[in-house]
């Protein structure tokens, strides 16, 4: 039989052992929060690739010189525009475009920063499926739009790239000459993305006079129904086309698909991980609690004696205990999520601020409730044992126990 | 005949120690009627702790009956068993055995909780109890902060808490000077006149002679000899 009557005594019992509860339950909470904190970050992480999965960057193959270096580093390796018309006839493949990447210079009064210039095609914005980032303030570039540029999100900002902050149709340094900020693009969430400047093919030549500019990678729009063979495809078409022999290829071509795949793969594997590490602190922290409440069954035989003397049934006993360590579990999960979430709170705000903004926490009404829950069910559980035990002593020898 | 409120036939309590067997208690016959005062004398060793043990239902016999109202607790289960203890018995410890976290008010409270009784009852009960025992002044006061007689005071409270029919002391001045024993004794004269059974478990040949009307002295878990006060003299009895 649950009464209020035994919660309450519970209740008093907790209280009067004060020290001994709040160890018990900054035991569990620990664990909770890393729990919580490791699943907030895992689920944003896991949000992040699943929102690139079902957006236009899915049907997207790239063409990028073989090797560790970042396109448009490396100079011994170029696209050309016969490469690129090799990759569009290629069977599976709706369309293809070439890319220039340049690093640029970058000036502000006497400042020079060095970013990424990106060239892309205004009628085929391939690039910008691909990264599915779109302009937030100001237009896109269109064809025959010389001169200008798409900054990235970072240079609205004061002191992120430069001390002053550029606004829309000022005019911006790059390579010696002065280009007109026709838009921005949204905040990606990385440095780098979000520092680079877009302009377009025709225009990303007359900025480097001196060499001959390539085209760094190739993007493609392909039948995503059947991938890997279109990637296959145009792997032999190039090959072709460059007089290379299979495995010696200077390039290689990768789906989208499948880089997403592979990223999400290892990040999943990153979250079992974290989350194996939050479990086994949970474990300890179970333990902690089941070692505190058989103690407290050891320090209070005498009374549950008593109890069983005056008439308390074997039931009412293992409720007691039960619930003693069901609430301190309880307890120390309420309190363990409310850490945990103004951690993730911050440390999320944090990493934006620094720019990292893909690393941002994602919370569901199940991660709250699920965390809560857990500790509640550990603290039963590792108190259940000694609850059972303490409820069979025989009052005889209870009474006898000093 | 009548059956009496609480009767052990033939009893024996065995322990085991190692390879030995200890008969704590061998072929006890006990039969406690409603309105006694029985005293359950013997030196210590004598199997008195033990018959205690079983007159209260806090322990099973290896052997022979015990009746408790007409039931034979062998047939209850551990529940029902707690249920009647509570409901019957109220026991007085040496120990007092006071619950340290709740109040005196509350301790008294506790037994009446396990039969549930509501709230304001057992409130209300437990006011009475306590003014009862002179301790009207002490409800709120943890056991921590009264005195030993006032800890076995609060301690016959609540043996009174449901109305039991038996009170079972086990030593119940054997923590307390003398001056305060002889009240906590007086308290147990005064329910005993009006109707209550009351069992004393003792080893002081002189508490026992004083106070109660019938005596079993109990030796190597026997009982040695049945005394029955009858005008102020000690007779034997069958």
């Amino acid at each position: 039989m649950i009464r209020k009557e035994i919660i309450n005594y519970s209740l008093r019992n907790l209280v009067h052992k004060k020290s001994r509860s709040i160890l018990t339950i900054f035991s569990i909470l620990i664990g909770i929060t890393a729990i919580f904190i490791f699943i907030s970050f895992g689920l944003g992480l896991y949000n992040y690739v699943n929102d690139f999965k079902t957006s236009s960057s899915a049907d997207k193959i790239t063409v990028m010189p073989k090797g560790m270096s970042a396109p448009g580093m490396d100079e011994s390796f170029a696209l050309t525009d016969k490469d690129i018309s090799a990759i569009e006839k290629t069977s599976g493949v709706y369309q293809a475009t070439g890319l220039y990447s340049k690093v640029a210079e970058v000036k502000q009064s006497s400042i020079i920063r060095y970013v990424f210039l990106l060239g892309f095609d205004p009628d085929k914005p391939l690039i910008m499926e691909l990264s599915n980032v779109k302009v937030i303030e100001g237009r896109m570039l269109k064809s025959g739009d010389d001169g200008k540029v798409i900054l990235g999100y970072n240079y609205r900002i004061e002191n992120k790239i430069f001390s002053k902050a550029y606004s829309l149709n000022d005019e911006i340094e790059i390579q010696g000459k002065k280009l007109k900020i026709i838009g921005f693009m949204q905040e990606v969430g990385s440095p780098q993305d979000d520092s680079q400047i877009y302009t377009t093919t025709d225009f990303l030549p007359s900025l480097y006079p001196v060499a001959k500019v390539n085209y760094a990678m190739a993007v493609a729009r392909v039948d995503i129904s059947n991938i890997k063979q279109v990637v296959e495809n145009v792997e032999k078409e190039l090959r072709k086309e460059r007089g290379l022999e299979e495995g010696k290829e200077d390039f290689f071509v990768q789906s989208f698909q499948e880089m997403l795949d592979t990223y999400a793969t290892a990040l999943n594997v990153i979250i079992y991980f974290v989350v194996l590490i939050a479990l086994v602190s949970v474990i300890v922290s179970a333990i902690n609690t089941a070692n505190t409440m058989v103690t407290s069954v050891l320090e209070r035989v005498k009374e549950i004696g008593v109890i069983k003397s005056i008439g308390a049934r074997n039931s009412e006993i293992f409720f007691i205990f039960l619930f003693e360590s069901g609430f301190l579990g309880f307890v120390g999960g309420v309190i363990g999520v409310i850490i945990g979430f103004n951690f993730t709170l911050v440390t999320g705000a944090f990493l934006a601020k620094l720019g990292w903004s893909f690393l941002a926490p994602s919370y569901s009404v199940y991660l709250f409730l699920g965390c809560i829950l857990f500790a509640t069910l550990t603290g039963a559980i590792s108190g259940a044992v000694p609850a059972y035990q303490a409820s069979k002593i025989r009052p005889v020898d209870a009474l006898r126990y000093e | 005949m009548n059956p009496g409120l609480i009767e052990l036939k033939e009893v024996a309590k065995y322990y085991h120690m190692g390879e030995s067997i200890v008969k704590a208690v061998d072929g006890m016959n006990i039969k406690v009627h409603d309105g006694d005062f029985v005293a359950i004398m013997g030196s210590s060793g004598s199997g008195k702790s033990t018959a205690m043990n079983l007159v209260g239902s806090l322990d099973l016999a290896t052997k022979g009956d015990i009746y408790l109202d007409g039931i034979n607790i062998e047939t209850l289960d551990e529940s029902d068993l707690a249920q009647i203890r509570g409901k019957k018995i109220g026991f007085i410890f040496q120990q007092f055995n006071l619950i340290p976290n709740l109040t005196a008010k509350e301790n008294v409270m506790l037994p009446m909780m396990f039969q549930g009784v509501s709230a304001d009852d057992r409130s209300s009960r437990a006011e009475k109890l306590l003014k009862l025992v002179e301790l009207s002044d002490r409800m709120d006061h943890y056991p921590g902060q009264l005195s030993g007689g006032e800890q076995q005071r609060v301690a016959i409270a609540r043996a009174l808490a449901n109305d039991p029919d038996v009170i079972l002391a086990d030593e119940p001045t054997g923590n307390l000077d003398t001056k305060t024993g002889e009240k906590v004794m007086a308290f147990l004269e005064d329910f005993n006149k009006k109707g209550k059974t009351i069992i004393m478990v003792t080893h002081d040949p002189k508490l026992a002679h004083e106070h109660a009307k019938i005596i079993y002295q109990i030796k190597d878990g026997k009982v040695e000899r049945k005394l029955k006060k009858v005008n102020k003299k000690w007779k034997p009895f069958r």
